[in-house]
């Protein structure tokens, strides 16, 4: 039932995302299309918290529903921008441009289909996916599922607080009580262990970029 | 749980119609705008196959910590990319990316 519940609700927040996307490219006014890309992105945080991934979800909405979006209205009010007299450059580039739009996301649906095992799942339509039960009996997709192990090429698997809680050094009594899914402390442990170096170099970029931006901001001398 | 491929086409859809933004507006913000909704687009196909990819109930970490490098390097193109269009509104008066002809004509 929570199952149900979250994969309708997955649909629900697709869609708006969607529209709000629509809505970006679609307004005249620069203010109106920074303010879908603000519900485009905290429709799409919501889609993390379905998948579990809540410590990427909040980020997403501090950083581009936050940070990002302040800054890009800062520069809409700074530079008092009116709406575009011509929206569009002209019919026909618009057209090439839908036409490009579509091919690209007509192959992301083909790749996306087609990767063994993508469609096994739940949802409202019983035509857009195959259900879990019709995994062959004594395939090693169907042991791996009985197992609780989800190698690729099988349904989404779902999150195992018991098995986290393990891996994160519980004694075993601790581990099997656990109900909450420690997300953040294992995206924590992968990213202050294994990329420490990335994550330290990705720090330098950030000083470069407000660097560069300081610099670009000045006013160039008349010399 | 909501199988791969609709996170996928979810995704896909989202990152064409970026696609199709960079090429239709002419305004250099909105462009902007559609090219953070790509980066964010690919973000969302990273964190469901960390979901896919996962073994024993516990997903791969290793592409949410790739996402999160990315939300981080899209903050700092952000910072360069408006003081870029900072400094062109100075030279040009204008933001649209028809006023950038200099070495066409």
């Amino acid at each position: 039932m929570e199952s149900a519940i979250s994969s309708i609700l997955f649909y629900v927040f697709a869609a708006a995302a969607v529209l709000c996307a629509f809505g970006v490219v679609a307004f005249r006014n620069p203010v109106s299309s920074a303010m879908n890309m603000a519900l485009c992105f905290g429709f799409t945080a919501a889609v993390y918290f379905g998948m579990g991934a809540q410590f990427l979800g909040i980020v997403q909405l501090i950083v581009y529903a936050g940070a990002i979006l302040v800054l890009f209205l800062f520069i809409i009010m700074m530079l008092d921008i009116k709406a575009e007299e011509h929206a569009r450059k002209s019919f026909p580039l618009a057209c090439i441009a839908v036409i490009i739009a579509g091919i690209f996301a007509g192959f992301v649906t083909k790749v996306a289909i087609s990767l063994p095992g993508a469609t096994v799942g739940e949802c409202p339509a019983i035509v857009l996916c195959e259900s879990i039960g019709e995994l062959a009996p004594g395939t090693i997709a169907q042991k791996a599922e009985t197992e609780g192990f989800a190698p690729y090429g099988s349904a989404m698997p779902e999150l195992s607080p018991a098995a986290a809680a393990k891996a994160l050094g519980a004694d075993e009594a601790t581990a099997a009580a656990a109900t909450a899914f420690p997300d953040t402390k294992l995206l924590g442990q992968s990213l202050f262990t294994k990329y420490n170096i990335p994550f330290v170099i990705l720090s330098f970029a950030l000083l470069a970029g407000t660097v560069g931006a300081v610099a670009l901001g000045r006013k160039l001398r008349k010399d | 749980m909501t199988p791969l491929a609709h996170y996928l086409i979810f995704s896909g859809i989202l990152f064409s119609i970026g696609l199709a933004g960079v090429i239709i507006r002419k305004n250099i913000i909105v462009v902007f705008m559609c090219l953070e909704m790509m980066l964010s687009a690919a973000n969302i196909s990273l964190v469901a196959f960390s979901r896919a990819q996962g073994v024993n109930g516990i997903p791969m970490y290793d592409a949410q910590v790739l996402a999160l490098f990315i939300v981080a390097i899209a903050a700092a193109e952000v910072a360069i990319g408006l003081a870029l269009i900072v400094a062109m509104f100075r030279a040009r008066k204008s933001v649209e990316s028809s006023a950038l002809n200099t070495l066409k004509d």
